[in-house]
């Protein structure tokens, strides 16, 4: 057992739970607690974006042989929210957004809880509504939450209801007024994304039961199980110990099962059943229309520059619409704003960034948390102004890009980074060569490439914030029965969490993988008050495994340190074995925890918890702001000038991410970003017909199949060290999502001479903008 | 899915019987459409009848003179291997190949893609070309349906609730026959279809007759264009071809879709189309040279 | 109405009573308690249900259980032997075919399907292959390596 080595960071390692996944073990939600006796659930959800209604035929749902409980929001009138309570449990009287939750049932089978659904019979009264963040902005619209300022938690934000701004931030460094006259060339834009989906391959779902004692256990495969508790709880006005979550692994998340959205649901209907299981699992269908979205933007930039190419103002408004509920998306607005000048150090800003309320789906920060739509906005912007002042986008870039010791933000400065690394490394990885300026005319289309290819490039930098009120929290027990056993509060959404842990732990204890074990998270192995960190884990977990593991090893050392009568200066742990340098005795772990030594015959066991909790916590704008991570995309693209369609021939993205402790890993973790990015970028939209969202299975929100690949991919590896990371390593899950879209749009322009300035880029915008240049052209002649 | 009754009858008369009782009765031959239908509550027949086992329904029979008998529960899979399609229906193959996934097409079945009659239908498009006949059964006896009067438009077909597609025939072809199928589509999987062209001609002497021009995702039905056909006949010149697209333009009736306008659709078409008519005369000329 | 059916799973033969209106899939998950076909959309979009139904790979959530009488089924609970794994297993380990798994056994049996019929598949047959599996995590890249690898180790 002894024989294989201790893991060594920055060596290939391959993902703990991998080999469970692919024979079949691992469980995912709806793997949880089969059994033939359990209760089935089905949710009710509104049809109308904003109506008052009735429900008809509820004794008659109620009494449907097999049908165990029916809740509506008469029976459990709750808010929920972390932040601010901006959700209700279930609607009553008025419905806010099509896909809110109305009435939740339990019956014996799945299809009973189907017949009974359809039992009951919805009236609706149609109430005006906003359906945009035009609609919701515009002087007059009807107010979504005219109650705000009284729920819990309303006077955390900076929000104007009455004219549907849920939520504001703003940052200033210098005066734009000022900047603006002193720049040479002024350009002004709009741009906008579309909703999203997070769209994992696993639903929502799980397994509720109510205990003997009155609580709840709930087995669920979410991201973020300790917010979770703690929003359920506030829901159901109940003391968290009461609410118990186990979870495993998630079949993807990407932000999606971070918040509560029916999970609360889960646990209000098991509470008034018999006590036995009950099961939910949402159909794609719901799971489309019934949970989270990705918020849409608008960006409106205006960029100031000097004909040197020194940018020396911007003005930048990003407006969000979080549907009917800000809620989950505050923290994106965080990390928006810090990113909202894209890497540049521009001597004059003003960002601000608005969450709107529009009577549509709730939503949840999307995997890259908005800032990949920010510099969809900014590196196009880039480029263009580049264009204007006859210099070529990547000198403009140059000159104005974020370095080391910058002071960006009052208690934030800029470290050493690989930004301009990544762009040199991702252009010259599609045969890209640095170009010398050229006329503007001539910078429209790529002379040294074929007709109707051109190529772009992006940089990104993303601010890695750490989760808001959370911490990391690691656990280690090192005793016979168990050999190593690890408790940890995150969870594996197929990042390699478990991998990671036991990577940490192997290298630092100096000990063999197979003595780990990683058991699954479950909620009650903590405090009720306390909140994990649910994203940047490498970050807050991996500080607390260090922690951990010193302390263990401190813990070993000193107990066979005090049996010896050797200072614990001499000893270390080596291959799984005590040693001492100075009297070269050696004492293998096991034995340790076999026979024990010296005078004290029982074996010792040793036990570590440590926590690791960021301490930059105080309200600012760069309130828990640890570092930007930058990367590059670059991309080689092909268009049909007649018909606008779209062939990505290469895309490199290079992403900084300190120091690859699993290369393999990192690069399969940027080749997946890579794709998901072509997928928002070229094919997935939201769609909705008067605010019922019609986008409801994989036919009408298309994802990227292989067929959609990029023809060639090049995912590059940056390793700036981060000095404050784990390492030297930075998380990488968010910012490699950044670049992708303006790099692809940016190639475009220089392929066919049209830019798109609407996400997603399909090839019918493409066709437009060619006919819309056609005539320009021709009017012009 | 609501409760029904699976039945799987040995001959046609045990199918006919079931259509008698009066009850709703589904055909399933490889649930790819049924199924959406079945889950999303659409559908809820009292009877769901596999004809798979129906004699004559998985035969697959090719003469070289008189074509080819594909029984209407032979799968889509099989015009991607079967080497009767590869060797003499090299357009139908082509298509084949880009129809949905390996997973549909181990399911679907002929008959099953023929009668769902979706507006987009690659099938169609390119039996269509081959002037394939459709052959049913009923009560009251059999028919024979030509391809093109199958279709009556937006998923409407001329077949009659108890009417059963048995099998589809395709006239033989000479070896020198062309065909080149051309799609555009949001996903490239085939997902979001915004217009398909099928081009297909025999190479006589020195030049092309017979042509065969379809269309889909641009009308009600996939659609054959004669009168682009006659423009093409012969050897056509730039000019010739510049013609028959006009007339494919005034021909058809692209509708408005949430991710392609009509006018779109038509351009889109236009150069597919081009693209498909110019592969073939490039074809004849590499097999000249 | 009921069935009888009798059918080979992983190599077994079974004998089950189904209902008309039950999947393949649910009989898999609910009855045999094999849960590596996953749901995903139910409409034969994700692949993410995959099995092999005599030998070709199907979406069994668009296969009714009464259909497979007399069929064989392969399912990833039936793809390693008691003291091996597959090679697609063992590749799809070593590339990082997987990132949050839930479509990886539907992609370990649309490869399967594909190497029963062609052994050296190129790259470009892989991604043909695969097309019916959506991941959402975006892993072909890697997915594809690893049966490329498979194939190589094969033989």
């Amino acid at each position: 057992m002894i024989s294989r080595k201790p893991h060594v960071i920055g060596k290939p390692f391959p993902l703990i739970e991998a080999q469970r996944k692919l024979t079949g073990v691992t469980c995912y939600a709806g793997d949880e607690k089969i059994n033939p006796d359990m209760l089935h659930a089905r949710i009710l959800f509104s049809e109308r974006p904003r109506a008052r209604f009735w429900l008809r035929n509820l004794d008659a749902a109620r009494n449907h042989p097999g049908v165990v409980a029916l809740l509506t929001g008469r029976d459990v009138d709750g808010r929920m929210g972390h932040t601010v309570a901006d959700r209700k449990l279930l609607a009553v009287d008025e419905a806010l957004y099509a896909g809110q939750p109305l009435a939740v049932i339990a019956a014996e089978t799945p299809e009973i809880a189907a017949e009974a659904l359809a039992l009951i019979q919805v009236d609706y009264e149609d109430l005006p509504a906003t359906l945009s963040i035009e609609e919701s902005l515009s002087p007059g619209a009807p107010a979504v939450h005219p109650d705000f300022m009284s729920y819990r938690g309303a006077e955390k934000l900076n929000a104007e209801p009455e004219r549907n701004i849920a939520h504001a931030l703003t940052f200033v460094r210098g005066d734009v007024d000022q900047g603006f006259a002193e720049a040479d060339v002024i350009l002004e834009r709009t741009y906008t994304a579309a909703h999203l989906q997070h769209a994992p391959m696993e639903t929502h779902g799980g397994v509720a039961q109510r205990q003997p004692d009155g609580s709840v256990t709930m087995w669920m495969h979410v991201q973020a199980p300790f917010l979770q508790r703690s929003i359920i709880a506030g829901a159901l006005g109940m003391s968290p110990e009461k609410i118990r979550i186990i979870t495993g692994c998630v079949g993807g998340s990407f932000g999606g099962k971070v918040f509560v959205s029916i999970e609360a649901l889960l646990a209000a209907i098991a509470l008034h059943t018999d006590g036995r299981p009950v099961r939910l699992l949402l159909t794609r269908e719901e799971e489309f229309k019934g949970v989270f979205m990705a918020p849409a933007m608008r960006a409106h930039i205006k960029m100031g520059a000097k004909q040197d190419g020194r940018i020396t103002a911007i003005e930048a408004t990003y407006d969000w619409d979080v549907g009917a509920s800000v809620d989950a998306a505050i923290f994106h607005l965080q990390a928006v704003t810090l990113a909202g000048t894209g890497p540049y150090a521009i001597p004059n800003v003003s960002v601000r960034t608005n969450a709107v309320y529009t009577n549509l789906l709730p939503a949840a920060p999307l995997r890259g948390l908005g800032v990949a739509q920010v510099h969809w906005a900014i590196e196009q912007h880039v480029a263009e102004l580049a264009e204007i002042l006859n210099m070529t986008a990547l000198n403009l870039r140059q000159w104005n890009l974020v370095k080391g010791g910058d002071h960006l933000f009052p208690n934030f400065v800029m470290h050493a980074s690989g930004l301009e690394s990544c762009g040199v490394l991702a252009v010259d990885a599609i045969g890209w060569r640095p170009e010398t300026p050229r006329p503007a005319e001539e910078n429209a289309a790529d002379a040294s490439v074929r007709p109707g290819v051109g190529r772009g490039m992006a940089l990104g930098w993303s601010p890695i914030i750490l989760s808001d009120q959370c911490g990391s929290s690691v656990t280690i027990r090192f005793d016979r029965e168990r050999l190593c056993d690890v408790v940890v509060d995150g969870v594996d959404i197929g990042q390699g969490l478990y991998a990671f842990v036991t990577q940490v732990i192997s290298f630092e204890l100096n000990i063999p993988v197979e003595w780990i074990t990683v058991e699954p998270t479950d909620t009650a192995n903590y405090a009720p008050d306390w909140e994990a960190s649910y994203h940047n884990l490498l970050w807050s977990m991996g500080h607390a495994l260090l922690r951990a593991t010193g302390e263990m090893k401190k813990q070993i050392l000193s107990y066979v340190a005090k049996v010896w009568g050797e200072p614990i200066s001499n000893l270390d742990i080596v291959d799984g074995e005590v040693v001492s340098y100075a009297s070269r005795r050696k004492l293998p772990l096991l034995s340790l925890l076999e026979e024990g030594m010296g005078e004290e015959k029982s074996p010792p066991s040793f036990s570590v918890t440590a926590t690791y909790r960021p301490s930059n916590v105080d309200g600012s704008i760069d309130s828990l702001l640890q570092s930007f991570a930058s990367t590059a995309y670059a991309a080689e693209v092909q268009v049909n000038p007649e018909t606008g369609d779209l062939t990505i021939l290469q895309l490199a993205a290079a992403a900084d991410v300190g120091h690859a402790l699993n290369p393999e890993s990192v690069r399969a973790q940027i080749k997946g970003a890579m794709i998901q990015s072509v997928s928002f970028t070229l094919l997935e939209e939201m769609v909705f017909e008067n605010g019922v969202p019609i986008s409801t299975d994989f036919m009408k929100y298309p994802i990227a199949t292989t067929a959609d690949m990029p023809l060639q991919l090049h995912p590059i590896v940056v390793e700036v060290p981060q000095r404050s990371g784990p390492y030297g390593a930075r998380d990488l899950s968010h910012h490699v999502q950044v670049g992708a879209a303006p790099a692809i749009a940016n190639a475009i322009y220089r392929a066919v001479g049209v830019r798109i300035r609407d996400l997603p880029i399909t090839a019918q915008r493409i066709y437009d903008a060619l006919q819309e240049k056609r005539a320009r052209e021709s009017a012009v002649r | 899915m609501k409760a029904f009754d699976y039945i799987r009858p040995n001959s046609l008369e045990e199918a006919g019987r079931y259509f008698a009782q009066g009850k709703s009765v589904k055909i399933l031959g490889g649930g790819a459409t049924l199924f959406l239908q079945l889950q999303n509550g659409e559908l809820a027949p009292d009877i769901v009848m596999d004809v798979k086992d129906i004699p004559g329904f998985r035969d697959v029979r090719y003469h070289h003179n008189h074509g080819l008998k594909l029984g209407a529960a032979v799968n889509l899979q099989h015009l991607v291997t079967g080497l009767e399609i590869r060797r003499h229906y090299p357009l139908l193959n082509q298509t084949a190949h880009q129809l949905a996934s390996p997973q549909i097409r181990n399911r679907a079945t002929i008959g099953g893609t023929l009668a769902w009659a979706s507006p987009v239908s690659e099938l169609a498009a390119s039996m269509l070309c081959y002037d394939a006949v459709c052959h049913t059964w009923r009560p009251e006896g059999a028919r024979a349906i030509p391809i093109g009067e199958l279709y009556l438009g937006d998923f409407k077909t001329a077949l009659g609730p108890d009417e059963l597609i048995t099998h589809v025939h395709l006239p033989s072809f000479p070896v020198r026959t062309f065909g080149v199928y051309q799609r555009q589509t949001v996903r490239h999987d085939g997902r979001r279809m915004i217009a398909g062209a099928a081009a297909l001609a025999v190479r006589k002497h020195n030049a092309l007759t017979n042509w065969r021009i379809a269309v889909l995702g641009v009308d009600d039905r996939p659609k054959r264009m004669p009168e682009a056909e006659a423009l093409l006949a012969g050897a056509p010149a730039e000019e010739d071809i510049e013609q028959a697209l006009a007339a494919v333009q005034d021909n058809i009736h692209p509708q408005d879709v949430v991710y392609a306008r009509a006018d779109y659709r038509r351009t889109v078409l236009d150069s597919l189309l081009r693209r498909s008519i110019q592969a073939i005369i490039d074809n004849l000329q590499d097999y000249n040279a | 109405m009921k069935h009888e059916i009798r059918f080979i799973i992983n190599g077994e033969s079974r004998s089950l009573t189904v209902l008309s209106q039950q999947t393949l899939l649910e009989v898999l998950r609910e009855d045999l308690g094999l849960t590596s076909p996953k749901h995903g959309c139910s409409t034969g979009e994700c692949g993410a249900c995959s099995v092999l139904l005599n030998g070709e790979v199907v979406n069994s959530c668009m296969v009714l259980a009464a259909e497979v009488d007399g069929a064989d089924i392969l399912t990833v609970e039936g793809l390693a032997t008691d003291d091996e794994l597959h090679p697609l297993q063992k590749s799809f380990i070593d590339h990082h075919g997987v990132q949050c798994g839930y479509c990886a056994s539907g992609m370990l049996i649309s490869a399967k399907a594909l190497l029963n019929r062609t052994s050296r598949p190129h790259e470009e047959e892989i991604r043909e292959a695969l097309v019916g599996n959506l991941c959402r995590c975006g892993a072909y890249a890697d997915i594809i390596k690893s049966i490329q690898v498979a194939s190589r180790a094969r033989r």
